[in-house]
């Protein structure tokens, strides 16, 4: 395992691009925070302030750090895909390590950038959230605190995913063109052909709801209307979807599908 | 035995780029698989390094089944040098020190053994191909591995390059490692090699000792007033290994010990006049031209 890191360390600790992204997703992602932070919506009854107090920052930040899940799908295409373009996976083989080895050195790699992506949350989180919130009891600051694992396992499974299309594509530009299109066209495309039950089932689907919209009516408002109906789904904002339990069950089970189609594509494949 | 494999076969589409080669090469040996561009040598490489998958067949390394971790012993350069492009030198060593699990302080031996020390940390998309190529062989060197497996070894290097890689491959050789190294020129394996085997679109078209197979006899070549007879007395006489008439003139192996002498003073005593005899040095390309045609 140490040995497995230390190969992905020697990889990619002197690889711009690779610092590149992360740079930009952490400065993005701060930036996107802050801007909203400004939002200045003056509605009676609604303070907008309220999505950067504890513990409502936690559910607030973990859904605009979804954005950017993209970007580290991307990142783990663009360090495996060169693996096989420039044929160094061959290389790695031939000199005596497993393929699946090989693929956990990536598992590894997934988990660091995911673990990025929490401390990125965390971090930003406590600093609003310090800001924003007056009445600061220990309670309330890890209260919700849990979104933070759900949005590891959804960071994991963009980049699982990212993992499988470059095993199945190899080639960087079509894997990355390919997954895009696969987030914003071609499950969209099918869930729009299958029946309305089956929609929430779709892959995409379940990993993107694991971090869904804030309820930010009812936050912004203050929780004053402690009401059912304020909730996105319940005004018919937005469609009915699973619940979290159920949106987390059905995530892990897609992640664990795309790691193995993964693990068969890499074991049969010739190199 | 170091490797062995037993009819080894894989289909591209129509094309067999390997066909039931079956190959042994002994502890110690260096194995020369010889053959021109698309015979199969790189595919059989290939499969035997555990990247290609064959369609049919079997190969053992060391007596035993193939695992990934018994790869560590063998050192390494297929086709071309697939490094990272933009890790440094020392950087791309670092990634096959650690799969390797080798002693980082090998990386510098390696690197100053083929010459490539003071380029140690430049970039490896900035080295020429002579480089490159240099650097594949310092990484099949890193860890002392007990077995080299080199296709092309010599591939895009200048004459002093070439040179200075088969003296590489030459040292490790009296080193006591194995070699086995694919080549489409003759001259490489002739001069490294101990055991070929000669491969044409995928097929074994012959196996054995180099000094036996490719074996650089001299072929006298006699015009005489009647080279029919002459032809005829010395093959009843056991003088010749082989005869044939060729231009008018008969060319001929002479078996051990005879010399053209002996040939001259034969076709005296026959009473037939010697009008030309002298001797042609075939050459091994002519040879293997002739083996590949």
């Amino acid at each position: 395992m140490k040995r497995l890191l230390a190969l992905e360390w020697s990889k990619i600790s002197s690889y711009g691009f690779f610092r590149v992204i992360l740079i930009l997703t952490l400065s993005l992602f701060l930036l996107t925070v802050f801007v909203f932070s400004r939002v200045d919506i003056s509605v009676p009854g609604f303070t907008w302030r309220n999505l950067f107090r504890f513990p409502d920052v936690w559910k607030s930040f973990a859904w605009v750090a979804s954005w950017f899940n993209l970007l580290l799908g991307i990142l783990v295409i663009t360090v495996a895909g060169n693996e096989y373009s420039g044929r160094t996976l061959r290389q790695q083989v031939m000199t005596g390590l497993s393929r699946e080895e090989w693929l956990a050195g990536k598992g590894m790699l997934i988990i660091a950038l995911a673990i990025f992506g929490v401390a990125m949350v965390s971090l930003s989180g406590l600093i609003f959230g310090f800001i924003y919130t007056g009445d600061l009891s220990t309670g309330m600051i890890f209260k919700n605190t849990g979104i933070l694992l759900v949005y590891f396992l959804q960071a994991t499974g963009y980049m699982v995913l990212g993992l499988l299309f470059i095993s199945l594509f190899r080639s960087n530009a079509l894997s990355i063109i390919m997954y895009l299109l696969y987030f914003i066209m071609i499950e969209p495309i099918l869930r729009g052909l299958c029946p309305a039950e089956a929609r929430s089932w779709f892959p995409v689907k379940i990993i993107s709801h694991l971090t869904p919209l804030p309820e930010f009516v009812q936050v912004t408002s203050g929780d004053a209307m402690s009401a059912n109906q304020l909730t996105l789904e319940g005004m018919g904002i937005m469609p009915r979807q699973l619940d979290s339990t159920t949106t987390i069950i059905a995530a892990l089970v897609y992640i664990m599908l795309f790691a193995s189609i993964t693990y068969l594509l890499v074991k049969r494949k010739d190199l | 035995m170091i490797l062995e494999t037993s009819n080894l076969s894989k289909s591209y589409g129509p094309i067999k780029a390997a066909d039931n080669i079956s190959l042994s090469v002994e502890k110690g040996a260096a194995f020369g698989l010889l053959g021109p561009n698309g015979s199969g040598k790189t595919t059989t490489l290939g499969i035997v390094m555990s990247v290609l998958r064959p369609d049919s067949g079997s190969f053992r390394w060391f007596d035993r089944e193939p695992e990934p971790a018994l790869y560590k012993r063998i050192g390494s350069l297929i086709e071309v040098p697939n490094f990272f492009n933009y890790l440094s030198l020392r950087r791309n060593l670092e990634v096959i020190a650690r799969i390797r699990e080798t002693d980082m302080g090998e990386i510098d031996r390696v690197l100053d053994h083929t010459g490539l020390l003071k380029r140690a940390s430049s970039r490896f998309d900035t080295l020429s191909l002579g480089m490159k190529q240099r650097l594949a062989l310092a990484s099949a060197l890193l860890g002392n591995p007990e077995v080299l497996v080199l296709d092309e070894p010599a591939n895009g290097l200048d004459p002093e390059g070439i040179a200075e890689v088969r003296k590489i491959i030459i040292e490790q050789k009296a080193l006591g490692k194995t070699i086995i190294m694919a080549s489409h020129i003759l001259d490489e394996v002739e001069k490294v090699c101990s055991h070929v085997t000669i491969l044409k679109k995928g097929n074994t078209l012959a196996s054995g000792k180099v000094d036996e197979l490719l074996v650089s006899d001299q072929v006298i070549v006699v015009d005489s007033g009647d080279n029919e007879a002459l032809k005829k007395g010395l093959m009843e006489k056991g003088l010749v290994k082989s005869a044939e008439i060729k231009g008018g003139m008969i060319e001929l192996v002479a078996a051990s010990g005879v010399s053209t002498s002996i040939i001259n003073r034969f076709a005296g005593e026959k009473g037939i006049n010697i009008n030309q005899l002298f001797i042609r040095k075939s050459t091994l390309e002519e040879q293997f031209l002739e083996l590949v045609k």
